[in-house]
């Protein structure tokens, strides 16, 4: 008996410590990235001694540095403008083409989504450069519509699979209960099958924002070191000339931020039960 | 008869008209990679005059020492990082299989990874991993209390192939871990518990139970986490390119025959045996485990 429960609680001891191991090994990098971006000059160049483990005089000297900068606005609002118009044209695209596929069990099915999704399976380096060579070809090479026809093209495939879920979880009553009750079609589509959608459309649409957000490889092939600057661009430029660290990492948190944010939304969006109860 | 098929051609493009400018889109952006991937492969470039369709790129690249170098480098990146990142995310699966208070507080942290830009992971390690006064190096030299000194000097990180390559491995593993936890955790999850007590109660240790009940039910899984993330390994950019520089792999190369050459030519070609590697692989990995299932089954 004694054995046992002293085998129990090495096993137990053992269990705690791998999950503080891996929490350590999660959190500590974010932390120090924190550290970095708030540290002063003292506590990065420090001489041979050991860098602190917290800041000798914590600032955030660098935040201030870049908000104060004109160049780092044109910066975000490039990103965020970029972002929002391959939200807008993904969701265009993407959440009919959801409805379609989520609703109706049309003949090759299955063919179809591979053969929309196939797009993805590409590695993006390998699209990049035809996609940039067809781009350069329309004299579109370094534009707001290259970017934006690219990102939307990463996204689509995501709007469309996520979308499809929503809909298919739908139950098919609710739609014939409407149709009976005389609704056509497009009301239909707007009063009673979009908005029980929403949340996993919002989902695609946070998840389209993201990935445009901190997309680096098209960001890099289309633009370059074109007059357009995204976040990902300017965090790479700045990596280019060695800048001081915590302005590095400060470039990182900002760049990431809203990522962890929209993240944990998009994780409650996913869980929410959105049909539950709907048909009597 | 002909009319009542026009009604019904009618009533099919009533259903699927909304999905048509998606498919367009896409399907039509797949045959612009392909077609143009296709046609700079097959185009040479020597002194102003412009050959296709030839061979001849292939054959310089080939021939190139660079190509064959990143080739290898990208064969070993894949073959260590794939089974490593397989170990993390079983690691954090089991550790989340097990029912307990703030599972589910822990599973999102464990998530975390996930959320942050490869292009920001890239830049910690840049940062952590610097020469000389990275907190890497002070840990190594044992400078901070509690952690034994481990080299006499500090480490050059991105001026070695071996140490460049390898902290950008460290880089993949760590943002990609989560989605391996995931895949494994599902598969964890589908279990049936009552197999474990049955076990338990004949009499069978951790080790036959994760050998011959774990194992072979989570198969699948595994199977599913080697092949999607050998592939991710092939495709691997961020990493190398920001921590690795001039030790090429596959992908980097492909980013400095474009844009250090302006070689679009030698960068398809590079493109395309990338993805070559990627189906071979995948038919690969699909044979061996089918061969590793039917073993552990038979044992």
């Amino acid at each position: 008996m004694n054995i046992y429960s002293v085998k129990d609680k090495l096993k137990k001891l053992i269990w705690v410590g791998s999950i503080v191991f891996a929490l350590a090994l999660i959190l500590l990098p974010l932390y120090l990235l924190i550290k970095y971006s708030i540290s002063d000059a003292s506590s990065i160049n420090t001489g041979g001694a050991p860098i602190p483990l917290w800041p000798y005089h914590p600032t955030l000297k660098c935040y201030k540095y870049l908000f104060s900068d004109t160049q780092f606005y044109n910066v975000l609002s490039n990103s965020l403008i970029i972002a929002l118009l391959t939200v807008i044209i993904s969701m265009i695209l993407g959440v009919p083409a959801a409805y379609v596929l989520g609703k109706y069990k049309l003949p090759g099915r299955h063919l179809l989504i591979l053969g929309l999704i196939s797009v993805r399976l590409f590695p993006d380096i390998a699209s990049v450069i035809p996609i940039a060579e067809f781009f350069i070809k329309l004299r579109l090479h370094n534009t707001y519509t290259s970017i934006v026809l690219a990102h939307s093209l990463l996204a689509l495939p995501y709007v469309i699979f996520i979308g499809m879920s929503a809909f298919e979880s739908i139950p098919l009553d609710l739609e014939q209960q409407a149709r009976v009750m005389g609704a056509k079609g497009f009301t239909i589509f707007f009063r009673v099958l979009f908005p029980l959608a929403m949340p996993g459309l919002a989902a695609a649409a946070i998840y389209t924002f993201l990935l445009s957000w901190d997309e680096f490889i098209f960001a890099y092939f289309l633009l370059g070191l074109g007059k357009i600057t995204t976040l990902t661009l300017f965090l790479k430029q700045k990596l280019a000339y060695s800048p001081p660290q915590n302005l590095l990492a400060t470039i990182s948190v900002i760049l990431s931020v809203p990522v962890i944010i929209f993240s944990l939304l998009l994780q409650k969006y996913m869980a929410a039960g959105i049909t539950t109860g709907s048909v009597k | 008869m002909f009319l009542e098929w026009i009604k019904k051609q009618g009533k099919l493009f009533y259903e699927i008209w909304p999905l048509i400018p998606a498919a367009a889109y896409l399907i039509g952006f797949l045959i612009i990679i392909g077609i143009y991937l296709i046609n700079l492969s097959l185009t040479f470039a020597n002194a102003g005059i412009i050959y296709y369709p030839t061979l001849k790129t292939f054959y310089d690249v080939f021939s190139n020492p660079k190509f064959l170098h990143a080739l290898i480098s990208t064969t070993i990146f894949v073959v260590i990082g794939t089974p490593l990142e397989l170990i993390a995310g079983l690691f954090l699966a089991l550790i989340l299989y097990k029912s307990f208070i703030f599972r589910n507080f822990i599973r999102s942290i464990f998530l975390i990874p996930l959320a942050i830009p490869a292009l920001v992971t890239a830049t910690l390690l840049f940062i952590l991993f610097d020469f000389p006064g990275g907190h890497i190096n002070h840990l190594l030299m044992g400078k901070y209390p509690l952690f034994p000194q481990l080299i006499q000097e500090a480490l050059n990180w991105r001026a070695s192939e071996f140490l460049a390559l390898g902290i950008s491995m460290i880089g993949k593993i760590w943002r990609d871990m989560p989605i391996s936890m995931l895949i494994l955790l599902a598969g964890l999850n589908s279990i049936d518990p009552e197999l474990f007590d049955s076990a338990k109660t004949m009499g069978a240790g951790i080790r036959q139970r994760i050998i011959y009940i774990i194992l072979p039910l989570i198969i699948p899984s595994i199977s599913a986490v080697v092949l999607l993330r050998s592939i991710e390994m092939w495709k691997e950019f961020i990493f190398p390119f920001v921590l690795a520089g001039k030790y090429n792999l596959l992908s980097t190369l492909i980013e400095s025959f474009y844009n250090d050459w302006g070689n679009s030519y030698a960068a398809s070609v590079v493109a395309l045996i990338m993805v070559f590697c990627i189906i071979i692989t995948a038919y690969l990995f699909i044979l061996l485990m089918e061969y590793f299932k039917k073993r552990i089954l038979r044992s």
